[in-house]
């Protein structure tokens, strides 16, 4: 009985604290929910590219919305308006100008090596490989601790840096981003495993500063410049009329879910609404923690979840009850419920963990954010529907003769005589009565 | 509690023909009216894209008022009556660059994303009028097409992410379960999915009814749901096999789990439709269609697990049970 107690302070704990967290932390919502900030970035020519065409926005489009991506804020929106103009959609983020920058830095990677000007000043030029010939980007540290850059190169790219390097050996090749030069390594050998490192040169990178080359890096250098011309703040994108009311309809379903369950299955159908709440607090705390930006996507991801948190409640509910009905008394029919139930749980829960993990980490944002809000929720469902609920069943239905078959919503006739039949030890000690 | 098999509510074995006469006509409509709009439709696409996947046209116009959640709702209202699909209404803030190109003195700008407009069509005049009639000092200060938000790249990645989710459903229900339950699942899912597509293809010839990028999160909560139920099924039919098998064929273990299964599984349907029910009656007309998708999905998702899931597993274990049990 102890352990019961323990646990039930423990849930009650839990419970307070993420009360605090709800109330302390503000709430990241999307773009679709409270809207955000409105960027209209300009593509802009240059020596190379004269004429902006529909093939080179459309690979700005997609640079830019890699980078987006990168920014970590969930269902951003990126279009093409009219000929050379992106409209960004970003929902609101702590620092805007920062991630303005982030958004038009041009990215351009170039390897280059020594030269000679026309009038005799040496020089770096150009060789040809750049950022396009990588595959993709780390962040790592090398042997001395620093932190560096790391490139792989795809396979035209590692065929260039070892032609290059066979060619340069002894000499200085340098590493340009962003037209300045970041180190100047002296190549020993021909370099073939098609990988290279950049680090600092001489002061060394910081980590944030390698770790925003690697994003961009990583996101694709942008074709040509473009700039920010012009900026709004923005209202909701599903219409701020829209989601009050939907607000207010959310709230009446959940209040019909709870009238259902306690019309239904009484006692035990309370103790689930009880767990559904604290179910809710936790939840919308970790989203506040990790933080989540919370989208409409996401939030069909957490009505989803509710929904298999009150299954994990029916299922074992119903269970007990048929338990009870087959005549096993009390205490067995309780824990034959959770026990048997828990595999189908179990089992239900871990594909749908599977299907978020496989959604999240290769979906685009719409997917993302309903894998993430759903792979949490059902996560805390566990607890929840499992946990919580046994604590408050075993806690109530332990301590006393609680033999009103009503409190299940049973009739006394419909239960075999098993219902008051003596418990057997072995139950009772599972049961946390010999403790 | 198992064996008494005259008592059962619902007859999954009995009317196995029935079952899956039920499927296929609650299917064909759907899967007729597919095959139609992908043949009519310019792009040959089964429903009716919305501007999300289209692109279409940005009008702003400035305001010389505050514009409240009322007046939006008004607007909205207002433009669907003059023939505009599913405008997106936003309000934006004005800055100074902006105040300064315009005439009046605007307060708010009322930004509508509509779908491609003409050049010569009346259209602009149409909602000019409209917004006359709702606030005051109107003035058009920007027009400009937009490309989509959900644009085929982006589309065509989610449905690889979607692709790869079923091999992990099906790989881990066969682990799990073996191999034909996990197949039994996954042509659940596409009779599911088959369904709500097939739905919306129909409103979509009828009603003209567009799907926005929304429908994708839709159709991801029919899956998801759909195995979840499919599985509790399929749980209860494993346990009475690990107890029962000597005793019953298999096609009485389905029938058995089935029904005692399904006060469950329309109890836990019923907590879902409760919530999306509320939220289509009372919710906001933006996110009606898509709660109407989730409706629809987790209906027939309750159908399915319980009708058609178990009389496929039972069509393919037929012949193997008859024959241990005879």
């Amino acid at each position: 009985m102890r352990n019961k107690i323990l646990m039930f302070w423990a849930i009650v704990a839990i419970t307070l604290v993420s009360i605090g967290f709800i109330v302390a932390k503000p709430a990241k919502l999307g773009l679709d929910l409270v809207g955000g900030s409105r960027l209209i970035l300009e593509a802009e020519t240059t020596n190379t590219i004269a004429k902006i065409t529909p093939e080179v926005m459309q690979r700005l489009q997609f640079a830019i919305e890699n980078r987006v991506n990168k920014l970590g804020v969930a269902e951003t929106v990126v279009q093409q308006v009219g000929d050379k103009r992106l409209l960004i959609e970003i929902p609101n983020v702590t620092d805007l100008k920062e991630a303005k920058a982030f958004i038009g830095d041009t990215a351009q990677l170039e390897f280059k090596k020594e030269g000679k000007a026309p009038d005799g000043t040496p020089i770096w030029i150009s060789t040809g490989l750049t950022g396009q010939d990588l595959s993709r980007s780390t962040l790592t540290t090398d042997q001395t601790g620093q932190w560096v850059v790391g490139l792989e190169f795809n396979a035209a790219g590692a065929k260039k840096f070892a032609d290059l390097t066979k060619e340069l050996t002894g000499q200085q090749m340098a590493i340009f981003f962003d037209n300045e030069l970041q180190s100047a390594p002296r190549v020993n050998e021909a370099i073939y495993g098609g990988k290279a490192q950049i680090s600092g040169g001489e002061s060394g990178f910081a980590y944030d500063e390698a770790e925003r080359m690697v994003n961009l890096l990583n996101a694709g250098a942008l074709p040509v410049p473009a700039k920010v011309v012009e900026e709004n703040t923005v209202g909701p994108t599903l219409g701020a009329d829209s989601i009050a009311k939907s607000q207010f309809a959310g709230m009446i379903g959940l209040g019909l879910v709870m009238l259902f369950m306690i019309a239904y299955y009484r006692l035990p159908g309370l103790i689930a609404c009880i767990a559904l709440i604290i179910y809710s607090l936790i939840l919308f705390a970790l989203f506040k923690i990790i933080p989540v930006t919370l989208t409409l996507a996401g939030i069909a991801g957490f009505i989803l979840s509710i929904g298999m948190a009150v299954d994990a409640n029916i299922l074992i509910f119903e269970r007990t009850k048929e338990e009870l009905r087959a005549g096993r008394n009390l205490f067995t029919a309780i824990n034959s419920g959770f026990d048997r139930a828990f595999t189908s749980i179990f089992d239900s829960n871990m594909t749908t963990i599977i299907t978020c993990a496989i959604l999240y980490f290769l979906g685009s944002s719409i997917v993302k954010g309903f894998a993430l809000t759903l792979a949490l929720g059902v996560l805390v469902s566990m607890f929840s529907a499992i946990t919580i609920t046994k604590n408050f069943m075993h806690l109530i239905f332990g301590t006393g003769d609680l033999k009103y078959p009503a409190l299940f919503g049973l009739r006394k006739d419909e239960i075999g005589a098993g219902f008051s039949a003596t418990e057997t030890t072995r139950e009772n000690a599972r049961f946390g009565i010999l403790d | 509690m198992a064996n008494k098999a005259s008592k059962h509510f619902i007859h999954i074995v009995k009317y196995r023909w029935l079952w899956m006469a039920l499927s296929v006509l609650l299917l064909l409509p759907g899967i007729v009216a597919i095959i139609y709009a992908s043949a009519v439709n310019p792009d040959h696409i089964p429903l009716k894209v919305g501007i999300d996947y289209t692109g279409g046209t940005i009008l702003q116009y400035g305001v010389t008022q505050k514009v409240t959640n009322e007046d939006l709702a008004k607007t909205r209202a207002d433009l669907q009556g003059i023939g505009i699909e599913n405008p997106y209404l936003q309000i934006l803030n004005v800055n100074t660059s902006q105040q300064d190109k315009t005439k009046e003195n605007i307060q708010a700008i009322i930004s509508i994303r509509t779908k491609f407009i003409e050049k010569e069509s009346h259209t602009p005049d149409d909602i000019m009028a409209v917004l006359q009639k709702d606030y005051e000092g109107p003035e058009l200060i920007q027009v400009s097409s937009v490309g989509p938000t959900m644009g085929k790249e982006l589309f065509k990645n989610s449905l690889i992410a979607i692709t790869l989710a079923f091999l992990g459903i099906v790989a881990y229900l066969s682990f799990r379960f073996k191999f034909d339950y996990a197949l039994a699942a996954f042509l659940g899912i596409i009779h599911d999915v088959l369904f709500v597509i097939g739905i919306f293809a129909i409103l979509g010839i009828f009603f003209n009814v567009q799907v926005d990028g929304l429908f994708m999160t839709a159709i991801l909560t029919v899956i998801g749901f759909s195995v979840h139920d499919t599985i509790v099924v399929f749980d209860r039919i494993r346990e009475n096999l690990r107890y029962y098998s000597k005793k019953m064929t298999f096609g009485e273990i389905v029938d058995a789990s089935v029904n005692q299964t399904f006060a469950r599984s329309i109890n836990t349907s019923l907590t879902v439709l409760l919530t999306l029910g509320a939220l289509y009656l009372f919710g906001g007309v933006t996110t009606k269609d898509f709660v109407l998708a989730m409706l629809l999905g987790i209906a027939i998702g309750t159908y399915s697990s319980i009708f058609f899931c178990s009389m496929l597993i039972e069509f393919w274990n037929d012949k193997p049970a008859t024959q241990t049990a005879a």
